[in-house]
């Protein structure tokens, strides 16, 4: 930095006043271009909004991230910024710094007032003067900018052979590119920061790879079928026909389906079949035990932005990853629970219809059920960590509710979502709408247990979306906002904290389990 | 023994005289409940140490079903009602503090606030007659 530093003030030997004379300072750096995609979009939906939350992002945090990874904010223009460090290891790290940040402030406002840079990165040879810094290297920097998409960072060759071993991120070679006014193309790479995005993009390639290949076969197929049904005429395709509705329906199981599903059968299973929403119906039905489970959902765990700007407890918004594991569907039931106190397991007999969520838990009566549930199943039964809630609840989306930014009913059951707060027992689950991930209730309905011990905010919170030790254990999160709340408590990312001991009319839980 | 036996009949009374308010139980003769800190008008920073004081009734943990006691709950820049017939409210503005805890931390954004102290129930239902405090101001720095 200090090198950078010298160059820019002026060359403090020789003096200042002077106009840069023949000798121009050169020199190699790490060139980070970025501007905000759609600006012009966003200055005519609220211009002076829009100009104030620019400069604060400027100020709060292009400046400051640039400063902590020892580079030189050289320029600012309307809506982008010139930067140059010295360490191309430094300049990425200052980029995905950048756009990580930027997901956490858009994830609390609509979508369409989101700001998003888009970053370039270039490793050359540049021409420093004062203000500004010239050359190829720039311009390069900022064609990459160019291409990038919004919340991207794309660097060059240049950049990639320098940090490749350096740095633990993925990166999706892009090929040659041909930028404006550059006569040789750039290689081009695009980062992906986290697990994963990188992740994202090798099940992308396999989906496209699975889906051909689906749809090869279901050509293939179809050309038989077409020649065996076509080529005789007559008997064999009277026979396809015959079998499938009246005759085969509970003992016989029709051992050629009728023609016309099959190709569509063999293509489809295959590419199309969402992972997230693998349930797992264990109940009842088992002869040998009777512990009636509670529905799980398989969940494939990943990167999500954690928090809200709404409320301070939620603050500061980060980036947390959760491994895989399974959720409880609904909340644990009445009936579910009166298995547990059957069992002489749980403190009491919870009273009212079977299919409501229990209520009056308190943390330690649902870690009683928990550890029942485990010990009565052989599962690894656990109660959410509060992280992989807010994953679960959100749903993949990062809007205010899982449906959006605004109260629609039929979502959630709460005070002012037209549900009735002075009764005395929620609604049963599932009389909701389930969330992407097909969970119900998540938001409203019953409060829910987390097994975190309370911390106020998320200064110093864990990353991993693992259950965050130590704080205050006298009381627990709590989560959903239940029936008597009112709609700011239905948000995935509200949080609040109850005593550890003490039982509450609005409180249940849900469970969760390890893979 | 014999008060607490009163009560009890006191209590059964109450369920026969006003089944609307069937759920409370009969609060304590004299009770008072109020703010030992901070006191009404003060000007202080967040954030600040709330006490609570109540008198000729007892602190227990919620659940507890000791004639004449109750726990606190901390009402904050409430201006509804409170509903007899229904268990206080828990959310950001109604803090519960059934484990007998008598003091609190509170970090409040600047500007003026108030404060009510409620006691409530085993079932954190209100007692009747309500045993509330004073509702106080405070203006935060």
């Amino acid at each position: 930095m200090g090198e950078i530093r010298d160059f820019k003030s002026g060359r403090p030997q020789s003096d200042n006043t002077q106009p840069p004379g023949t000798s121009m300072p050169r020199r190699l750096a790490a060139i980070v271009a970025g501007d905000i995609a759609g600006y012009s979009r966003l200055m005519q939906l609220d211009e002076e909004g829009t100009h104030t939350r620019v400069k604060r992002t400027l100020r709060d945090l292009v400046e400051p991230t640039i400063a902590e990874h020892h580079g030189k904010l050289v320029k600012t223009t309307g809506d982008g910024f010139i930067a140059m460090f010295d360490s191309p290891v430094e300049a990425v790290r200052c980029s995905i710094v950048i756009q990580q940040n930027m997901i956490g402030r858009n994830a609390a406002i609509a979508r369409d007032n989101w700001i998003e840079y888009r970053i370039g990165v270039n490793l050359g040879d540049v021409i420093i003067e004062p203000d500004d810094i010239y050359g190829d290297g720039v311009n390069v920097a900022s064609r990459l900018e160019g291409i990038a998409a919004p919340g991207e960072v794309f660097i060059s060759g240049g950049i990639y052979e320098q940090i490749k071993h350096k740095m633990v991120c993925g990166y999706e070679s892009l090929g040659d590119k041909k930028v404006k006014n550059i006569t040789d193309p750039v290689r081009v790479y695009r980062v992906l920061p986290d697990a994963a995005a990188y992740q994202r993009t090798r099940r992308r390639r396999e989906s496209i790879l699975l889906t051909l290949l689906g749809l090869a076969i279901a050509v293939i197929a179809g050309g038989v079928l077409w020649y065996m049904l076509a080529q005789p005429r007559g008997k064999p395709a009277d026979v396809a026909q015959a079998p499938p509705p009246p005759v085969a329906s509970p003992a016989v199981q029709p051992p050629a389906p009728s023609p016309a599903p099959a190709p569509s059968q063999a293509a489809s299973p295959a590419p199309s079949a969402t992972p997230t929403q693998q349930a797992s119906p264990a109940p009842s039905a088992s002869p040998a035990v009777t512990t009636p489970e509670p529905e799980m959902v398989s969940l494939q765990g990943g990167s999500f932005s954690m928090g809200s700007n709404d409320d301070p407890s939620e603050r500061p918004i980060r980036k947390v990853t959760v491994k895989p594991f399974a959720m409880g569907k609904y909340p644990v039931t009445v009936r579910e629970w009166n298995a547990c106190a059957a069992a002489k397991a749980c403190g009491f007999t919870a009273s009212g219809k079977d299919d409501v969520p229990v209520t009056n838990v308190s943390w330690s009566d649902a870690k009683q059920y928990v550890a029942w549930l485990a010990e009565a199943t052989k599962k690894a039964y656990r109660l959410p960590s509060e992280a992989e809630w807010e994953y679960a609840a959100r749903g993949g989306t990062q809007s205010k509710y899982w449906w959006g930014d605004q109260m629609q009913s039929g979502h959630a059951g709460c005070k002012d979502c037209g549900g009735d707060a002075a009764a005395e027992q929620p609604v049963k689950v599932g009389s909701f709408k389930p969330n992407p991930f097909g969970l119900y209730d998540m938001g409203g309905g019953v409060d829910q247990w987390a097994e975190d011990c309370w911390h106020r905010n998320y200064q110093g919170g864990p990353a991993d979306g693992a259950v965050w030790s130590g704080g205050d254990c006298a009381s627990h999160v709590i989560r959903s906002g239940s029936w008597k709340n009112d709609a700011r408590y239905v948000r995935p990312a509200n949080r609040d904290n109850y005593d550890t001991n003490v039982r509450y009319p609005t409180h249940g839980f849900r469970v969760a389990l390890s893979p | 023994m014999k008060s607490a036996g009163l009560i009890m009949f006191a209590a059964a009374l109450t369920l026969l005289a006003a089944p609307a308010v069937a759920q409370n139980k009969p609060a304590g003769k004299d009770t008072k409940l109020y703010f030992i800190w901070p006191r009404d008008g003060a000007r202080l920073k967040s954030p600040f140490a709330c006490r609570f004081g109540l008198r000729n009734m007892g602190v227990t943990h919620a659940g507890d079903e000791y004639p004449n006691s109750g726990h606190h709950h901390l009402l904050i820049d409430v201006a509804e009602p409170l509903n007899p017939n229904e268990p206080i409210p828990s959310d950001k503005s109604h803090l519960h503090f059934g484990a007998g805890q008598t003091e609190t931390q509170l970090d409040l954004a600047p500007g003026k606030h108030t404060l009510q102290l409620v006691l409530g129930d085993a079932k954190h239902y209100p007692f009747n007659p309500p045993v509330v405090s004073e509702k106080i101001t405070i203006r935060v720095k």
